[in-house]
């Protein structure tokens, strides 16, 4: 480029500042959303990883239906370390019960982990903060997050019951951080770390049910990240146990390999947020692409001069070239600092749901030239049409070139026929006229605000879809109080707690965890170390049920009213565990040690966290198991539903069953359920809306430089029509009435494109978190703020523009180049 | 000597929904290196077609222009740019005179794409057109900021930049009151006078009186051909 064409390129920036800027600032705002996310994504996952890996996470932990004594554990593992394919393994147990701090009941359940004191923590590893394992007598570590949860301090003293029914006294020591749970204000859940010597000391030692083995990776040194690899040497062990020691394997769990339990949710989570600051971005770099069209065209005149004179074509498209890297630079530095704030910002959050400490907060590199590389490639690359086209025009065409097209459009003369209508006003039609003047901008125009529009209803609506889940399980749960019995009862004992105050209705459930495999198999779960992610438990539905309602069929039917031997799955279950199975088939459960064998009347569809998974009758699991029927949850309802009576009945159930010998393992209110969901949802919320603001804000620069466009463009026809007398104020009328014409009709095109996208979108989006498709709903709120959004902008848009039209002269507007 | 321009038997047609509509029939014209021409006509009379043909803005649909050595129709789009850049000086109605760029810059512009002109010397030439066409003073000013007729005086200097055998004005004086036009066809006489060979595309009736020779066409062909001295028809 030669210096004039410097100086030219300088002047022109300098003369269309208010342009460019608009350009730089619609990419750097999409550019900002896009790079933040990259960078927390990036970082994140690089810090949940490591963290996650820093654990030494086992394999497979494989669970025996009955414990063994610690000896015999410590000759299990050793012998299995030995076995093909094994690393390391170990012996570990856990259990959950209620708790008491300093004396005062909590109502957050206690999950306590217990390992022996000689245990080398080299697998399934947690880590104290200022003490080493194990604890002293007397004493216990607490999970970090666990203290505000259950209001702890270090030195309190904590009353637990062990799996034996011994109530200890033990001392908080110390914090761990275990970067392999999920965290505990997520699931509700305080987490506990205990030497088996504590158990050992009590009346009945500690019993081992739980066996965690490392699985070597094709170098044979470092642990297998294959899950099927992982599964076939798990089984070979679980068999070679059963074979050889006689033990029943109630399940073998193999979680995903490295994979923390939240991982694909802040995955999933990073990933659409991710691609909805893709979508800004190419939203962005068309509307640059548009904006560098309309200039170009605005510049047809001057690039026919300079071929006139001389210029090639290739001078003028380097020209162009540099016009819009100078844009892409200027945004891209703009964009760069608050893309790292914003990712440093998010990084700390997402691990913060994570529950993981953040080692560096700093993206990596490679994550910067991404952005850089986007930031300054993606506008030319959209801009290459126009660039080209204006580079090849040839002097003839820049001649002929008035400035707007002069060839009418079907649609042009559908107006001028109109204008034939008396009653109708010459300023608006003429407006209206305008508005479709150029049908490619204008299709471009209304493309780009209509497609902004679009996934900002449809970011909105999924909002509302996923409310509606919550507000959904929220109708679902037509009970008040939660009751979980320590072992299963007989089941009359749920009509007898009708009698207590403010009680009006007592459901039992007896829920077992379970595992489900097809025949001759071991079942293989995708369980974690918390016994939460992943497991499956088989819920007995009492016939008369009023507050369970049964899920949604994908196949098959529901159970029958007393029918033995048949069970529904729900379809998470059949995808981690038999997931060629359809209704009609016969499958495998784990019952208490005792493999049974049922039929599948049906596949049902719940989002996940909906259910246990598989669902059977009272009389069913009854018969299955050879036991009368029992129950070891009750739903019970209150005659008042406010939390202070939920509270109060909590309370008197508690003691109730306690009195007459039963062992409630917790008694609460069920709003603990509602802020578990709550806390599940909260992201996914985040992220929608997360999409859908970047990209309203971009649309909303389209309209006003799209609307400032179309006023430049015409400067010579407004000098003609003040000229012939036209006021400023009839100028601007027509000219504001073009933007609010484009504005509606981008509206009205967005009607379709955005109720399928909610639709797709939510298929998605729900599969992806839920397993199940978000309910479709539309946010009503978000078309009305768009709407309102799309002319407000069209209308100041516009009017500034027109203003600063209607105050040129006839004679500069008529000189206008 | 060969001539400077040589249009031999050329037909320029346009295809529109009307039909087919020939602005140059068959028409045939030689000039001279050195000769100040008119082409006058009416409105819709092919002058303009004619020049452009000439200026290689345009293609002949059929036929052959030879301008400054050059057969214009062999050469590609970016071709016949750099060819204009070295052969040809364009004067429009309108002046056309990059906004953003100042008088001086406008008239180096040229000289920067063609390169013919040493770096160095630029600026220099560039002053010295425009004092030649009397608007040295006005170098540093943006188009803008200019009358009429000294946007079209920095406009034939800009012409000039890379000292082009020939010089090619569409109307202009069309855009100049009376005094500026007379002005501005003086400094082409002038021009004519230093050798340079011009063709002027032009509805003034009192050019005859300044250029060499005029060329009448009406319907696209050429009716009068005359020279102001010799006054032959063909």
């Amino acid at each position: 480029m030669t210096n004039l064409l410097s100086v030219k390129l300088l002047r022109d920036l300098r003369a269309s500042w208010s342009r460019f800027l608009m350009m730089a600032i619609a990419i750097a705002v999409s550019l900002t959303a896009f790079g933040g996310v990259l960078f927390a994504w990036a970082a994140s996952g690089r810090e949940t990883r490591g963290a996650y890996a820093s654990t030494e996470p086992a394999s497979a932990t494989i669970l025996l239906d009955q414990s063994v004594d610690s000896e015999r554990m410590a000759t299990i593992a050793a012998e299995v370390s030995r076995r093909p394919g094994v690393i390391e393994a170990t012996g570990r147990t856990q259990f959950t019960g209620e708790v008491e701090v300093n004396g005062q009941p909590r109502e957050i359940p206690l999950q306590v982990f217990v390992a022996r004191p000689s245990d080398p923590m080299r697998m399934a590893k947690f880590f104290m903060e200022k003490r080493s394992w194990p604890p002293s007598a007397g004493e216990l570590f607490i999970g970090r997050d666990s203290l505000p949860l259950l209001g702890v301090t270090i030195g309190d003293t904590l009353t637990v019951e062990t799996p034996s029914g011994e109530v200890v006294e033990l001392r908080v020591a110390d914090t761990v951080y275990d970067p392999s749970l999920s965290p505990s204000p997520q699931e509700q859940t305080g987490r506990a770390y205990l030497s088996s010597a504590v158990l050992d000391a009590s009346e009945e030692p500690a019993a081992w049910d739980q066996l965690k083995i490392q699985v070597a990776g094709p170098d044979r040194a470092a642990p297998s990240r294959d899950r099927d690899a992982i599964v076939v040497v798990a089984s070979d062990v679980g068999e070679w146990l059963e074979r050889v020691h006689g033990l029943a394997i109630r399940e073998i769990q193999v979680p995903t390999p490295y994979a923390h339990p939240h991982q694909w949710q802040a995955d999933a989570l990073l990933g659409s947020l991710l691609a909805g600051g893709a979508a800004a971005l190419l939203l962005s770099t068309m509307l640059v692409a548009n904006m560098l069209n309309n200039l170009f065209t605005q510049q047809i005149p001057q690039i026919g001069i300079m071929k006139a004179i001389g210029a090639r074509s290739a001078r003028i498209g380097r020209l162009y070239l540099v016009m819009t890297l100078l844009v892409a630079v200027g945004a891209t530095l703009l964009a760069l600092g608050p893309a790292i704030l914003l990712g440093r910002v998010a990084v700390g959050n997402f691990l913060g749901f994570l529950g993981i400490e953040p080692t560096s907060l700093a993206p990596p590199s490679w994550t910067y030239l991404v952005v850089v590389a986007v930031g300054l490639g993606l506008p030319p690359l959209m801009a290459l049409i126009p660039l080209v086209k204006a580079g090849r025009t040839t002097v003839r065409a820049a001649i002929d070139h008035h400035g707007l097209g002069s060839k009418p459009s079907a649609a042009a003369g559908l107006l001028a026929r109109l204008s034939r209508t008396r009653r109708l006003d010459r300023g608006l039609l003429m407006a209206l006229r305008n508005t479709i003047r150029r049908p490619s901008r204008f299709l471009l125009s209304v493309g780009l605000l209509a497609t902004a529009g679009s996934v900002f209803v449809a970011g909105m609506s999924l909002s509302t879809g996923v409310e509606a889940i919550t507000e959904e399980q929220k109708q679902q749960r037509n009970w008040d109080v939660d009751v979980q019995l320590a072992r299963p009862a007989a089941a009359p004992i749920a009509t007898v707690l009708e009698a207590v105050p403010n009680v009006s209705r007592v459901e039992g459930f007896n829920v077992a965890e379970t595992g489900v495999a097809g025949p001759g198999e071991i079942p293989v779960t995708r369980t974690y170390p918390d016994q939460g992610h992943g497991r499956i438990s088989v819920t007995a539905i009492p016939v008369d049920t009023t507050t369970f309602t049964p899920p949604k069929l994908l196949e098959g039917r529901w159970l029958n009213a007393g029918e033995t031997g048949a069970v529904v799955l729900n379809q998470i279950t059949r995808k981690n565990t038999v997931p060629d199975i359809h209704a009609g088939d016969t499958v495998q459960l784990i019952l208490g040690g005792a493999t049974t064998t049922w039929h599948v009347v049906g596949l049902a569809e719940e989002r996940e966290g909906g259910g246990g998974g598989v669902y059977t009758t009272a009389e069913g699991f009854a018969d299955a198991t050879g036991q009368p029927q029992r129950v070891n949850q009750l739903r019970i309802t209150t005659t008042g539903h406010d939390e202070q009576t939920r509270q109060a009945v909590a309370e008197a159930i508690e003691e109730n069953l306690t009195e007459a010998g039963i062992e409630v393992r917790s008694a609460a209110s069920i709003s603990r359920s509602e802020a578990i969901s709550a806390g599940h949802l909260g992201p996914v919320i985040l992220i929608l809306l997360g999409i859908a603001l970047p990209l309203g804000v971009v649309g909303a620069i389209g309209l006003a430089s799209t609307m400032a466009a179309n006023i430049l463009d015409r400067t010579r026809e407004f000098g003609v029509m003040h000229a012939i007398g036209a006021r400023p104020k009839a100028v601007r009328r027509i000219v504001v009435a073009e933007g609010v014409f484009l504005a509606i009709t981008s509206c009205l095109v967005a009607v379709i494109p955005a109720l399928t996208l909610t639709a797709v979108l939510g298929a998605g989006l729900g599969n992806l978190f839920f397993s199940a498709p978000l309910p479709f709903r539309v946010s009503l709120i978000s078309v009305a703020i768009w709407l309102a959004l799309v002319i407000l902008g069209a209308v100041l848009a516009t009017d500034a523009a027109a203003t600063r039209a209607s105050r040129l002269t006839v004679r500069e507007a008529l000189a206008y180049l | 000597m060969e001539n400077a321009i040589q249009v031999s038997d050329v037909v320029k047609a346009y295809r529109s929904s009307a039909g087919e509509f020939i602005a140059l029939d068959h028409l045939s014209l030689g000039i001279a290196p050195g000769e100040f021409v008119a082409v006058v006509g009416r409105s819709g009379s092919g002058k303009t077609t004619l020049l452009n043909l000439l200026a290689g803005i345009d293609r002949s649909t059929s036929g052959t222009v030879r301008v400054a050595a050059a057969d214009l129709g062999s050469l590609s789009e970016s071709g016949l740019a750099a060819w204009r850049g070295r052969n040809v000086g364009l004067v429009f109605q309108f002046f056309q005179l990059l906004p953003t760029l100042t008088v001086i810059e406008n008239v180096m512009l040229p000289m920067d794409f063609a390169k013919k002109i040493p770096v160095g010397d630029r600026r220099d030439r560039a002053q010295d057109l425009l004092e030649r066409v009397g608007v040295g003073d006005q170098a540093d000013k943006i188009p803008a900021t200019l009358s009429g007729g000294q946007q079209q005086r920095a406009a034939i200097a800009r012409a000039l930049a890379n000292d082009p055998p020939i010089l090619l004005a569409d109307e202009p004086t069309g855009n100049l009151d009376s005094t500026t036009a007379a002005a501005v066809l003086e400094l082409f006489a002038d021009l004519n006078g230093d050798g340079q060979t011009i063709v002027v595309v032009t509805h003034e009736r009192d050019i005859r009186s300044i250029v060499g020779r005029e060329v009448t066409l009406v319907d696209g062909r050429i009716v009068t051909d005359e020279s102001a001295s010799v006054g032959v028809a063909e």
